[in-house]
């Protein structure tokens, strides 16, 4: 780090990245001009953090690909438009469960144990069914290579 | 400000918001996640942004800001952060970055990371420090001396790579 002889000139290093920048009032702006004028340390100092600011400039630190950006926020409105469609669906299918259970139970052409036995067919089937869901979802949030492609 | 002008100023700025993202998360996945989040959190809420109150990017920038440290302060407790020398063996994204940049991301990683967003806002987003410092929520007359500091750490780290000695 350069330590000017000055110390009235104790802030110069720090006006430098100023003077780079453009942020400097008009009376910094001349002191450093001045300081930079007879401090050769000082002139190679600013000339390494231009090289700098440029390389960075120049670099790619993310992925600048606009396709990609504008592909994830079409990701994003798809998103919500399926999360909505699955709740429809998940609610249009319970309902059309719940009027089903209702009509089964209170339908007077079957006797108890009729309701009984198909009854119990039906929610041990979909106790299976849940089961297998349920099996399913717990391997793929698990699995640690299903994003790999083969 | 019209949403599809939003839109469009949202892709222009993602791959910006992606590389401040990583600076702070140290993942360049996690950091796509987050960027898409604030999409989708700018997108559901237009109106958030007040034009009168500054320009939209260093607000959206903000806004990433925000997300990746809360996303930070989350994980915090169960992963280790290694550092960025993981993004130089990251498979997909990791590729974006070209082969040159690797030693400046390499030198960024060993900054910390206040150092490291000060340096990606000013020269790589060509933000001013009176913006900067309202992303970060820093006193503007802080800039300068703390950007300065920065930069002579980076200049510094630089040129032990090339002289190790």
């Amino acid at each position: 780090m350069i330590q000017p002889e000055n110390p009235a000139e104790a802030h110069i290093n720090e006006l430098l990245s100023g003077y780079i920048d453009g942020e400097l009032t008009q009376q910094d702006w001349q002191r450093v001009d001045v300081h930079l004028a007879h401090c050769r340390q000082c002139a190679d100092n600013l000339s390494d953090l231009r090289a700098l600011r440029k390389r960075m400039g120049q670099a790619q630190l993310g992925n600048s690909n606009t396709d990609h950006w504008r592909e994830k926020m079409e990701d994003t409105g798809v998103k919500i438009s399926r999360g909505i469609g699955w709740i429809l669906l998940i609610c249009g299918i319970l309902a059309v469960i719940g009027i089903g259970v209702v009509g089964f139970l209170t339908t007077s052409s079957m006797g108890g144990w009729e309701k009984l036995i198909i009854g119990s067919a039906y929610i041990g089937l979909g106790a299976l069914l849940i089961s297998v869901v349920r099996q399913r979802l717990i391997e793929r949030k698990s699995d640690r290579y299903k994003d790999v492609e083969i | 400000m019209k949403k599809s002008e939003m839109r469009q100023e949202l892709i222009n700025l993602g791959g910006g918001a992606h590389a401040l993202a990583i600076q702070i998360l140290e993942n360049p996945q996690d950091a796509a996640d987050v960027v898409q989040d604030a999409f989708a959190k700018v997108l559901s809420r237009p109106r958030a942004y007040d034009q009168d109150r500054g320009p939209f990017k260093p607000w959206f920038l903000r806004v990433v800001r925000n997300r990746s440290i809360d996303l930070l302060r989350s994980r915090r407790p169960v992963e280790t952060v290694d550092g960025l020398a993981t993004l130089a063996v990251a498979p997909d994204q990791a590729m974006e970055i070209a082969q040159r940049d690797e030693e400046l991301q390499r030198a960024l990683s060993e900054l910390s990371s206040g150092q490291r967003q000060i340096i990606l806002l000013r020269d790589y987003l060509d933000l001013s420090y009176a913006q900067i410092a309202d992303v970060l929520g820093i006193a503007p007359g802080t800039v300068m001396s703390r950007l300065h500091r920065a930069r002579l750490a980076l200049k510094e780290i630089l040129e032990s790579y090339n002289d190790p000695t």
